[in-house]
């Protein structure tokens, strides 16, 4: 049970607050709901060099990162399809500074041509490393879009090509700020060793001040249902073929999400799941292979990766992953076998809370799908789900016409 | 109200002091060494199992991985499958860890459960089997591994660098080729076991909440009698040999970045010098305010990150700048990097940036420590030195202690150009 209190300041910034006396440190969380989702379709991208941007220097403090380590803190963020999310720990005695620094770049930043023109290239370089740089780092650009054909989740967060980062401009930066960054449209999660009514004097006197501004109004194209199975073949100079494959799902705030979760532990959640002990240890059939859910906030994709055992064929891969499938479609689950996904599922959440920092980022997601008091609630619904619940959503999901493959084949040396 | 002033900072205060919690050591009945961190806030327990078991005492590639990750693939009482599903019915994680020169299976577990996972650990402690079947399928999957990071021009840059360091032939570099993965011998893994997971080798770390039971629940299994009892170990001996060359380009085709690494070999956490070095690293790349991070990544763009790292082993250590960059970036990155280094050998540190080094330098203790998880971790990293975490109580003081005088000295000393190795792997040599 994590505790925590609650309260609105008057521009509309939602500020939770969870006081955990173990540490001596503080954390100070911000979660913007602003992700790649609400790009531009031609300015993909955006939203995570907008993240970079967001430590260039604001109106009033021209760098964001001296003062924070002046003072022993530490920073970081990420930006998703769905939010960007921006953290800092500090020792509790500095908690202010963290207050003043967060609550300046809400108010504006300083905008340089410098800073973007560098950003654009430290971007560039994040997309060649982490996408063009890395045996089989091209997977999710090319997966997304055999997927998705109308939401925009069909381009990854990096964005969907170098250009687009490359053809950013100043006024695009502003534009998008004013348009996403303001008070009422983020939660504030203060954690760790703080109480609440300072938290709540700081929250209004650097918070308090910053005017609300209109948010843009989001109006995503929903995804049309996928009939019939999709398939695309690449092949690329690395050395063992792989497949992947993305099923249509809910989202994240869906009730099913829980039992499509549990679905995707008892496939491939431990040594003892299904597909690890079938297609690795009995069969042999890949080296490695899992199942996991994109768990996004608009619906997800359902997803199976696994790179194949030297020697076997892409039909035999594929065929043996279908067999588990069917048959979790075909045949119900033991009892015992789903209590022990929900074991596991309890324990990873009592250990995820022993970080302070964790539970401020889990709160705050939970703050912005939602209701923050839901992350209490999670044990419980997971604890309802079914052995029935678990087979209905196999038939329902894991059929070859919700199904987008991407084969991945090793160039012939 | 008064007008905010957005300019100005908040007061803040300095970290005069970082409260290290201390572990208390006991011995089991068989005086195994037990050392304990008692706290946290979950209902949670680590215990690490460590043993001298590490690579230094192979014969050859690969026994002292296998032999750890392999321990719970069977055991008298239990095959793999069975093993799998107990540790995941009970969501206990099983973690092994094979470094240099220790070897470690670490258990995550909930209080609750404590007595049926510390059951499991006792198996796989002193019952596995090794079967062939398992030992086939984790060298077919490891080799594939291999193969697959071979493709990363990062691992190729570091496995390079330490080659040039330590030599090829040393355990520090742990240098392979693909095909040694055949020629593993399971014979080999069981001795390896026989000789090396013994109680007479064996320390353990207990970190997590509890009370006195947990410890004479641990006692029960692994202190009250002798298990796996071994007269001697053979201890082993391997010299380093640094390379002659000292600037080495291996090209990777079709590669979209060159990794860089630049440094040298250096000593470890034991030398009086350790202290000033880690204080000059931090400066160098060592945070994200650095001078190689503002100067290549900040201003430049040349990167998506650049760090400097200090590598503590039990009888080396070294120093090394990591980089990935644009390949048409390549040789203006690396022609900044030394100059950066050259900085630091001629100009003295500011003040402001040697205080603002050392507060940030505090918090990062701070975070370090927060928990019984992080100090075990620490102490792990520790005890093999001789040493517990009341090291760190010394160390923060030295740090505060240190000059800009000093390290203009200690740069001047360790960070010659002349001393410096560098590998770049790339595309082209830029």
């Amino acid at each position: 049970m994590i505790e925590f209190d609650k309260f609105t300041l008057d521009n509309g910034l939602k500020v939770i607050v969870h006081k955990d006396a173990t540490t001596p440190l503080a954390a100070v969380n911000i979660l913007y709901n602003i992700g790649a989702k609400d790009e531009n379709p031609e300015q993909t991208g955006f939203a995570h060099l907008f993240e970079h941007l967001m430590f260039g220097g604001s109106i009033n403090i021209p760098n964001y990162d001296e003062p924070l380590q002046q003072v022993g803190g530490d920073n970081n963020a990420w930006t998703s399809n769905d939010v960007t999310n921006y953290y800092l720990t500090v020792p509790k005695e500095n908690l202010e500074t963290g207050f003043w620094l967060e609550s300046d770049r809400m108010l504006s930043l300083a905008f340089t041509q410098k800073s973007l023109d560098v950003q654009k290239a430290v971007v560039i370089e994040e997309f060649k490393q982490h996408y063009f740089n890395q045996p089989y780092g091209d997977v999710w650009l090319n997966l997304r879009p055999l997927a998705y054909k109308e939401h925009p989740y069909q381009w990854s967060t990096i964005g969907k090509c170098i250009e687009h980062i490359e053809n950013a401009q100043l006024q695009d930066v502003k534009d998008f700020f004013f348009h996403h960054y303001a008070p009422n449209n983020a939660v504030l999660v203060v954690t760790g060793n703080v109480e609440t009514d300072e938290v709540r004097r700081l929250a209004e006197k650097w918070f308090g001040p910053i005017e609300r501004r209109d948010i843009a109004a989001r109006n995503l194209p929903s995804e049309p249902k996928q009939t019939e199975f999709r398939s695309l073949h690449l092949e690329r100079d690395v050395p063992y073929d792989a497949i992947y494959m993305a099923f249509h799902m809910g989202s994240r705030n869906d009730q099913d999400f829980y039992k499509v979760d549990l679905l995707s532990d008892i496939l491939s959640n431990g040594q003892s799941s299904r597909i690890f002990q079938r297609l690795i240890k009995e069969k042999n059939l890949f080296s490695t292979i899992d199942a996991y859910l994109t768990g996004d906030f608009e619906p997800g994709l359902f997803v199976i990766s696994g790179k194949l055992t030297e020697g076997v064929s892409m039909e035999d891969a594929e065929k043996a992953i279908w067999e588990v499938l069917d048959e979790v479609s075909a045949t119900k689950a033991e009892e015992y076998e789903l209590q022990k996904v929900k074991n596991k599922v309890e324990s990873s959440l009592v250990f995820s809370e022993i970080s302070f920092l964790n539970k401020a980022m889990n709160i705050a997601q939970h703050e912005i799908t939602g209701q923050a008091e839901d992350i209490n609630l999670e044990v419980e619904k997971y604890n309802k789900v079914s052995t029935d619940d678990l087979q209905e959503m196999a038939q329902k999901i894991l059929i070859k016409e919700n199904c987008s493959t991407l084969y991945y084949h090793a160039k012939k040396q | 109200m008064e007008k905010l002033n957005r300019n100005l900072p908040p007061q803040f205060k300095t970290i005069e002091h970082v409260d290290i919690p201390k572990s208390k050591q006991d011995v089991l009945s068989n005086e195994i060494p037990i050392h304990i961190i008692s706290g946290g806030s979950q209902e949670v327990l680590k215990i690490e199992m460590i043993f001298n078991a590490g690579l230094w005492y192979q014969k050859s590639p690969l026994i002292a991985g296998t032999c750890n990750s392999m321990l719970n693939e069977g055991t008298e009482k239990y095959s793999a499958a069975e093993l799998a599903e107990k540790f995941d019915f009970y969501g206990a994680y099983i973690v092994y860890n094979n470094s240099q020169h220790d070897a470690s299976v670490c258990l995550y577990t909930l209080n609750k459960y404590l007595d049926e996972t510390l059951d499991l650990l006792e198996e796989i402690i002193k019952h596995p089997t090794f079967p062939e079947k398992e030992f086939k399928t984790i060298l077919s999957n490891k080799k594939q591994n291999y193969l697959v990071n071979r493709e990363k021009t990062n691992a190729l840059a570091k496995e390079k660098f330490n080659s040039l360091i330590y030599g090829d032939k040393h355990p520090y570099a742990n240098i392979f080729e693909a095909n040694a993965f055949d020629k593993v011998q399971l014979e080999d893994i069981k001795t390896y076991y026989k000789d090396r997971y013994t109680a007479d080798n064996c320390r353990i770390i207990l970190s997590g909440k509890m009370d006195e039971s947990v410890l004479s629940k641990i006692e029960n299994r692994f202190g009250a009698s002798a298990w796996n009892t071994k007269s001697s170990h053979t201890e082993a001996k391997h010299e380093f040999l640094c390379s002659d060359e000292r600037k080495v380009f291996v090209l990777k085709k079709d590669a979209v970045q060159s990794s860089i690494r630049i440094g040298r070999p250096l000593f470890n956490k034991t030398h009086p010098d350790f202290a000033g070095i880690m204080l000059l690293n931090l400066i160098l790349g060592g945070y994200f305010g650095s001078r190689l991070m503002q100067n290549i990544r900040e201003d430049k763009g040349y990167t998506y990150g650049i760090n400097s790292l200090l590598l503590s082993h039990l009888k080396s250590g070294h120093f090394a700048i990591v980089t990935e960059v644009g390949t048409d970036v390549c040789e203006a990155a690396i022609s900044e990097i030394y100059k950066e280094i050259k900085r630091l050998r001629e100009e003295r540190v500011p003040e402001e940036e040697l205080s603002l080094v050392k507060n940030f330098f505090s918090g990062e203790m701070l975070r370090n420590f927060d928990s019984p998880f992080a100090l075990s971790e620490s102490l792990r990293g520790n005890l093999p030195f001789g040493f517990d975490n009341s090291y760190y109580e010394t160390f923060l003081q030295k740090i505060k202690e240190t000059s800009s005088q000093k390290i203009m000295e200690l740069a001047n000393t360790y960070f010659k150009e002349e001393d410096l190795y560098e590998v770049v792997v790339g595309e082209n040599k830029a």
